[in-house]
């Protein structure tokens, strides 16, 4: 079973669509609601997906991680994540999905400065710095490391084990695809910004919290 | 040149530390990084037991040359100690917490014990309980 886990927060306005053009490409698709205090629980559940809520507020990781665990629960082989504010584009899940069909890679990242893609020039310094923090923690280079649209085939799933519970769980991952050493393929996609886009992400004072867990958290593991 | 007792005990304390250090290290509990600051926690702690002049040099590099410096460099370490210390408490109050709040969304969603940490206490349980430790 191939199965989209979509952690979510406060994204009543955009979750159903993005549910709706994921089930199009999966088997089924779970949204993890991280605490959310507006409507997105009942507008995935009522776009079709399944839902498991968090009673508070955990992060992108910790919620990325509860699906993952649900994902095992249910019996799914590939999990795609993706993002719910609706920056990727549910249309390239195929191209994801293709290495780990073909047994060429164990996780496949999407890339989205692989292609011609309107970025904002704030957003390419926090991932080139994302990137950066992400090889010198890991010792494996990433062309976009902190990206949530993301593939992950059978052995993948079974050896994850994440334990960072906010962003910093990007880099996590690519540890954990160091230390088990998975195949990663990476693959050019696009991406959909917009103002909400935009107001939704990471801010400068979050990046630097982002930044600096990376490092401590690194430290203590 | 005779050792000191202290010349002694201290090189062989910081190398049974040391090897403990590593040993974590191969046993994936403790990252390289924090087997490197030991490393060299542990072989100052030795260096400067074999050739105490090590001080003298580091006096003239740092500058302490007087009680009242020393103190001073000696309290901002402690408080830096201190603030790693309650931050890495911290760190760990949220890894509970977190682990509370996800393991009680899979247990509302008909999904109890998936996660990878339910599991393994379940089976570190089973294990008490059929070697019959408590």
């Amino acid at each position: 079973m191939i199965l989209a886990v979509i952690p979510a927060y406060n994204e009543e306005g955009r979750i159903a669509q993005v549910v709706a053009a994921a089930k199009r490409y999966v088997d089924a698709v779970l949204v993890v609601d991280d605490g959310s205090t507006d409507r997105t629980a009942e507008c995935a559940v009522q776009a079709g997906a399944r839902i498991v809520s968090h009673a508070q507020n955990c992060g992108a990781g910790a919620a990325t991680m509860t699906g993952l665990d649900a994902a095992r629960m249910l019996g799914a082989q590939i999990v795609v994540t993706l993002d719910a504010d609706g920056q990727h584009d549910p249309q390239e899940i195929p191209l994801l999905l293709k290495p780990i069909q073909e047994d060429k890679a164990d996780i496949v990242f999407a890339n989205r400065f692989g292609r011609k893609n309107i970025i904002p020039l704030v957003r390419r310094v926090f991932n080139g710095i994302g990137n950066v923090l992400t090889l010198f923690v890991t010792g494996k280079w990433v062309s976009d490391s902190q990206c949530g649209f993301k593939v992950f085939g059978p052995t993948a799933l079974r050896e994850i084990d994440l334990r960072m519970s906010g962003f910093e769980f990007c880099t996590e991952i690519v540890r954990e695809a160091a230390e088990h050493k998975w195949r990663i393929e990476e693959i050019p996609t696009k991406v959909l910004y917009s103002e909400y886009t935009l107001a939704k992400g990471q801010s400068f004072a979050n990046g630097i919290k982002t930044a600096l867990r990376i490092l401590l958290r690194s430290f203590l593991r | 040149m005779p050792l000191t007792p202290y010349q002694i005990l201290a090189p062989v304390v910081s190398f049974l530390a040391l090897a403990y250090a590593w040993n974590l290290v191969m046993r994936k509990k403790k990252s390289i990084l924090e087997a490197c600051f030991w490393t060299i926690f542990w072989g100052a702690i030795a260096a400067i037991a074999l050739d105490p002049s090590i001080l003298h040099y580091l006096s003239r590099l740092t500058g302490i040359a007087n009680q009242e410096n020393a103190v001073i460099v000696t309290f901002l370490g402690i408080l830096f100690f201190m603030v790693f210390y309650l931050v890495m408490r911290l760190e760990e109050l949220e890894r509970k917490y977190t682990k509370i709040v996800r393991s009680l969304a899979l247990r509302q969603s008909g999904m109890e014990g998936g996660n990878k940490e339910d599991k393994a206490n379940k089976e570190d349980k089973g294990n008490k309980e059929f070697t019959g430790r408590a």
